[in-house]
């Protein structure tokens, strides 16, 4: 049991930064490449709170969250809306990825900086196996955030409006409904919500700037297995991922993991091209 | 935009910024220094690359810088004043040939070079260095390059994975130590540690029950461990670098698993161990049980003046932010000058052979190891066992542990 809740702890870091490039995704076909760097700089914007200005953990989570937002924001405005091409974007956005990974080196060193979680991290039993109680947090939130984030998607106005947008823009806009403010929108708060995460992700990962080059990829697999578009998608993909990873390197060792996860990605794509939740869109040709 | 098509790109643009990363970090000027008067050494380094490589390079700099001048001030190399141009390759070895092949078509070819590792820079400036006929020290050992007979002109100064172990293995027998575990990374050097580990400690009649890698970019070790204690291992000999060595310490107190940990030098080289929480994890139980191997001179001893010296002028050039483990540089001026003084000229060739004498490895007065033990057959640095000390982790002054001062 210890292996499956630290697989599930892994897959849910994954899983989070799915859930962010769903979330830019949904609104605006963005695949935004540097969402785990995002979620980096909320790591490093916590050790700083929570360390170096040892401030209370809700001004820490709202300062990570503003830091984080004000960059994604600023992200969208110069890396992704200027750019009109979809495939360009995947460029300009690594830009941005390469460009945090340079600036948090600059200001926070080179040095993994260990991220506290709420004074107290010992191992606990839960379920017959040992973990961290950040870990239970992070399978937690993941569950929780995309059941939140699902249900407002079907019963606000708002989500009603993202989906809109994400099954036909012209349509939405038609509808009065205006695309570019909610593609903004869902940019800062996918920031907004890295930086908060980033009290989450950074006791388990550590505060270092090679962080978001170890999440990115991995978060991209867990979305492309549970389907774009889809947030049950990222968390069931997430968990796969994590949990492929981590029973992959008990059994077989640790140089298979990759290759297991990958080879799950491939039988996974090669028999629902659109992931374990991702829907087809038909259109007349 | 169609899924599939995103899928796709994705994938394009991943192996895209493989490659741009791999071009990225380069700036300062290559270029050898004065001519004939000064003995031009050029040193690589990763000042701009990420993560724990670039913290090292900047002490692995610093060393050079704290050899040349020492040099100077002792007359210099063959009668000549030495002018170190420093590079920063990125920790890319792209960078690091275009900078050398740069130097050398100057017209004004480095008389030695020193690169700053990782051993992906010293397999590609090798063949270059050899074509060009340059003297040149390595501080990361990898396959070949301690071989007279593919580089002539190189010598390794860090121990390679055999000497490392061979120490290990003399230490673990030493304890009373068994049925040894071995847990590395999937680096090159990481993979190299492994299998040294293995034979090493098979070699001295300690048996070893397992055996097992990780991704250095992996965040969770747990797996990996559970194999080696559900195998049976009483000990641990560990091979970890940076954040990944916080997870292995991590995820050993998540499983309750209460073994002695003897860590290689990739372990003493990260600064958490030497710090107290929240930064580190020094004074906390997850380091209750390790003991790292180190250099005499990353271990402070008031007697040891040569030690001291290179600390004391390291630390006037700039802070020392990681162990010393990493200031092998500092000693390939003392080892030349040495040999100049044998040859009475600066030849490479000359100074390659000279290197290897007796005569030369006694009056060189290297301080990062006490003595090199080069031989015609291998340029391996093989220092004698008491070169090696293996030693709980301590807060760092001036890079070293065991400082009163801390």
């Amino acid at each position: 049991m210890t292996i499956v809740l630290s697989g599930l702890a892994l897959g849910a870091v994954y899983a989070l930064v799915a859930i962010g490039y769903n979330i830019v995704f949904i609104s605006s076909s963005t695949f935004n490449f540097a969402q785990a760097q995002l979620m980096m700089v909320g790591t490093f914007v916590a050790y700083t709170g929570l360390v170096t200005w040892d401030l209370p953990v809700i001004v820490v989570a709202l300062l990570a969250a503003a830091v984080v937002a004000v960059i994604a924001g600023i992200e969208d405005l110069t890396a992704v809306w200027p750019v009109k091409d979809r495939h360009t974007q995947l460029v300009t956005t690594l830009g941005v990825a390469t460009l945090l990974g340079g600036a948090c080196q600059l200001i926070w060193g080179n040095q993994p900086l260990s991220v506290p979680f709420l004074s107290y991290n010992d191992p606990v039993d839960f379920l017959g196996g040992r973990t961290y109680p950040v870990e239970l947090a992070l399978i937690a939130a993941a569950v929780l955030l995309v059941a939140v984030l699902t249900w407002l998607s079907k019963r606000t106005m708002l989500g009603q409006a993202l989906i809109g947008i994400s099954e036909d823009t012209e349509a939405a806009t038609l509808r009065g409904i205006s695309v570019r403010k909610l593609a903004l929108g869902a940019f800062v708060f996918s920031g907004a919500l890295a930086g908060v995460l980033g009290l989450l992700v950074g006791p388990k990962t550590f505060a270092v700037a090679t962080l978001g080059t170890a999440l990115a990829i991995k978060g991209f697999v867990a979305l492309a297995i549970g389907g774009f578009g889809s947030l049950p998608g990222c968390l069931i993909g997430g968990f796969v991922v994590g949990l492929a990873e981590s029973l992959t390197a008990l059994h077989w060792g640790a140089q298979y993991s990759s290759l297991m996860v990958f080879a799950v990605l491939l039988v996974l794509l090669l028999a629902r091209p659109t992931g374990l939740f991702g829907r087809t869109a038909e259109r007349v040709v | 935009m169609k899924i599939g098509s995103i899928t796709k790109s994705v994938v394009l643009v991943g192996a895209a910024s493989v490659v741009l990363a791999g071009c990225a970090g380069s700036n300062d000027a290559g270029g050898g220094g004065g001519g004939d008067d000064t003995y031009d050494v050029m040193v690589t380094a990763g000042l701009s690359a990420q993560g724990v490589l670039a913290a090292n390079a900047q002490t692995s700099v610093l060393a050079a810088k704290a050899g040349a001048k020492v040099i100077n001030e002792q007359g210099g190399i063959g009668g000549k004043q030495v002018e170190l141009t420093v590079v920063d390759d990125g920790g890319d070895p792209t960078t690091a040939v275009t900078k050398l092949r740069e130097a050398i078509n100057s017209g004004d070819k480095p008389d030695l070079f020193l690169d700053s590792g990782p051993s992906t820079i010293a397999m590609a400036v090798l063949p270059v260095l050899k074509q060009n006929k340059i003297l040149s020290f390595n501080i990361s050992p990898a396959e070949g390059t301690d071989d007279p007979s593919k580089f002539p002109l190189n010598f390794d100064l860090a121990p390679g994975p055999d000497a490392n172990n061979k120490g290990i293995a003399q230490f673990a027998k030493q304890q009373g130590y068994n049925d040894i575990g071995i847990l590395h990374s999937n680096s090159g050097s990481g993979e190299a540690y492994g299998t040294a580990a293995k034979e090493q400690i098979t070699a001295a009649g300690m048996n070893v029950v397992g055996i097992e890698t990780f991704d250095t970019a992996s965040l969770d070790m747990t797996p990996q461990l559970l194999s080696l204690k559900n195998a049976g291992a009483k000990v641990l000999v560990l091979d970890a670098y940076g954040a990944p060595l916080g997870h292995v310490l991590d995820n050993m107190q998540r499983l309750g698993w209460d073994v002695p940990i003897i860590g290689e030098t990739t372990v003493s080289a990260t600064n958490l161990i030497a710090k107290t929480p929240p930064d580190g994890v020094l004074g906390t139980p997850k380091v209750d049980n390790l003991v790292t191997q180190v250099f005499q001179s990353t271990v402070y001893d008031p007697d040891n003046e040569a030690v001291n010296e290179m600390v004391e002028t390291m630390a006037g050039l700039g802070e020392i932010t990681t162990t010393l483990i990493l200031a092998d540089n500092y000693d390939p001026f003392f080892l030349v000058a040495a040999a100049a003084e044998k040859t009475g000229n600066t030849d490479p060739e000359d100074l390659a052979k000279a290197l290897t004498t007796d005569d030369v490895l006694d009056s060189a007065e290297t301080a990062f190891l006490p003595r090199y033990n080069f031989t015609e057959d291998s340029h391996a640095a093989n220092p004698d066992a008491d070169a090696f000390q293996y030693v709980a982790p301590t807060k760092l002054v001036n890079g070293q542990f065991g400082n009163p001062e801390a």
